[in-house]
């Protein structure tokens, strides 16, 4: 069984750093090793359309099991990922947290 | 009835057809809600940790708002859902007064969906002031159905409840209807797929055999944040759609245009003889009348409310208003508002709805309220979900928007959580007053700060309350 290990990166503007490190299972996604690590990261529609679980992969490789609706082609193109249907090719270090979701979109008028 | 003849007028005619003698949830008429009903001494309010660090469920607050009481204004009781990351947002009864002739019925169980998750919660609310979860419907059940994203809740004729859905099962377009029996079980599908594309709120008028939703966009385009990418991909709605009730089905789409982008609440005067009503056009920050034209048998909508945007000096582009919110008074006499980005409440008396007529305004929260903290604490936010009194008389209101928007607009709104307020209202010399002493603080909540959005009463509301 192909195994693989990520860390979890969670830099906030407000927040102490803090990492943590999961090992995925074959066809497992981000969210469920977290999730089975007993480490709480955010989600919400659980299919890749809300964008409530989006990270940032830093190093390493993932696919996502369905069309990530959430993000846009720029988001994709700057390694953000729907952590809720993104299942580990290699190892990964991801940046996680909900401040990172809140990278998607700026204030437009501001 | 003529189209700008009043609704006090309306009333007078009284020729529904409602037996008196049975026992329903809710009142005969609007006009026996407000003369018969008891002051609101419990709020029920959406409240929720999505998009902030809390890692902890969104819940139901059980906000005292009786004076009488030792715990006036604060959170008596909250009930967690079974899940984080719902985005618990609007919600409704399982039965209102569209059913008062429905004996055994009782407007008991409130319908909880999470936006994001498409869980839906049933709430029974037998005890008022302790309400229980007693069921919940697992998102796969919603996905079945092609459908996500539950908003608008409301009770049909006879124990059924119709919920509308923004998107497919992908989160995606096209959304539609999703139809509960009394029983809190899925019936399946109300209308055919692909009627409409984008849906938001709906509201229906029997007597008149009409229906009337509103768009906002697909779960994957507001899900994610506001991104202005969309508005100029045509991702946003500016359409309202007119429904044969009966027959389930689009009888006529009006284009709002440029003016009308983002329709949001869509309101039918309570007299069930109008056929009139408002909606609020949030990003262009507009409200517009919509009436059936007798002669043609045509919905016909037209912009009456225009709100100015504002220099503020930290901002690079006027600020839009935002009206994000609408209802109207019981006795339909009066139109109620607010502007999120502004911070600003009005009213205004829509006696003749084609000349809505400023009656009075509040400058409080937002961006340029007058009044920016209370009690010693910030407010955070413009007034955004309002809930009026059935007798009309207290304006309450949250502030939070939805998780992604407010982390936008207002993103101290995570940290430090909403507010409830109040105003009181004067419907006879048309004036609303801040209630200094009310205010309920969800920055004080056991797990963290929360948001609070939508409020609805136990013995129904302003929002809610449909006669047949
Ligand atoms: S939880 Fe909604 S996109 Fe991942």
């Amino acid at each position: 069984m192909t195994e693989y290990e990520v860390e979890l990166v969670w830099e906030g503007a407000e927040k102490a750093d803090r990492e943590a490190n999961i090992a995925t299972r074959e066809d497992e996604t981000v969210l469920e090793a977290a999730e089975r690590a007993d480490l709480g990261l955010p989600f919400g529609c659980r299919i890749g359309h809300c964008g409530s679980c989006t990270g940032r992969l830093l190093t390493g490789d993932l696919e996502h099991a369905r069309r990530p609706l959430a993000l846009k082609d720029r988001h994709l193109d700057d390694g953000y990922v729907l952590l809720c249907i993104a299942e580990p090719r290699a190892d990964c270090r991801i940046r996680v947290g909900v401040d990172v979701q809140r990278e998607l979109v700026s204030n437009p008028w501001k | 009835m003529s189209d700008t003849e009043s609704p006090s007028e309306a009333s007078a005619h009284e020729h529904h057809e409602h037996h008196h003698d049975v026992e329903g949830p809710g009142y005969a008429t609007p006009q026996a809600a407000v003369e018969q009903s008891e002051r609101e001494k419990v709020a029920y309010v959406m409240s929720l940790y999505v998009g902030t660090d809390v890692d902890a469920p969104d819940f139901l607050a059980v906000v005292d708002v009786d004076p009488e009481s030792d715990t006036y204004a604060e959170v008596i009781d909250r009930v967690e859902m079974p899940n984080v990351g719902d985005e618990l947002h609007h919600f409704g009864w399982n039965a209102c007064s569209s059913s008062c002739h429905v004996e055994g019925l009782e407007r008991r169980h409130l319908i909880v969906p999470g936006n994001r998750s498409s869980r839906l919660h049933v709430v029974d609310t037998k005890n008022r002031e302790n309400p229980e979860m007693v069921k919940t419907i697992e998102p796969e059940e919603v996905h079945d159905h092609d459908l996500s994203a539950p908003h608008t809740v409301h009770c049909i004729p006879d124990g059924e409840i119709l919920v509308s859905m923004l998107g497919d099962a992908d989160g995606d377009l096209p959304g539609g209807f999703l139809e509960l029996n009394d029983d809190f079980e899925v019936v399946g599908r109300w209308d055919a797929p692909g009627d409409i594309e984008k849906n938001y709120d709906f509201w229906y008028q029997p007597r008149q055999n009409v229906m009337v939703s509103s768009e906002w966009a697909a779960p994957k385009v507001y899900q994610p944040g506001f991104d202005m990418a969309d508005v100029e991909a045509g991702n946003y709605g500016h359409q309202l759609h007119f429904w044969d009730w009966e027959n389930r089905e689009v009888v006529q789409t009006v284009d709002l245009g440029e003016e009308g982008m983002i329709p949001l609440e869509v309101r039918f005067l309570h007299t069930p003889e109008s056929t009139h009503g408002f909606v609020n056009a949030a990003l262009s920050s507009n409200i517009f009348h919509f009436w059936e034209d007798r002669e043609s048998g045509e919905y016909r909508a037209e912009k009456v409310v225009d709100f100015e945007a504002r220099e503020h000096p930290d901002w690079d582009m006027p600020v839009p208003a935002l009206p994000t919110d609408i209802l109207l008074s019981m006795d339909d006499r009066y139109l109620f508002g607010g502007n999120w980005l502004h911070g600003e409440l009005y009213m205004y008396d829509v006696s003749d709805p084609k000349n809505p007529r400023r009656a009075d305004t509040l400058s409080v929260g937002g961006l340029f309220g007058d009044v920016q903290e209370l009690g010693g604490r910030d407010i955070v936010g413009g007034p955004q979900m309002i809930q009026l009194s059935l007798d009309g008389e207290r304006l309450y209101w949250t502030t939070s928007l939805y998780s992604t928007w407010d982390n936008t607009f207002f993103p101290e709104e995570a940290e430090k959580g909403s507010v409830m307020l109040k105003a009181d209202v004067n419907p006879r010399k048309g004036t609303m007053t801040l209630d200094e002493e009310f205010m309920v603080d969800f920055g004080e909540m056991p797990n963290g700060p929360a948001r609070a959005h939508e409020m609805r009463w136990p013995d129904g509301d302003c929002t809610s309350d449909v006669w047949q």
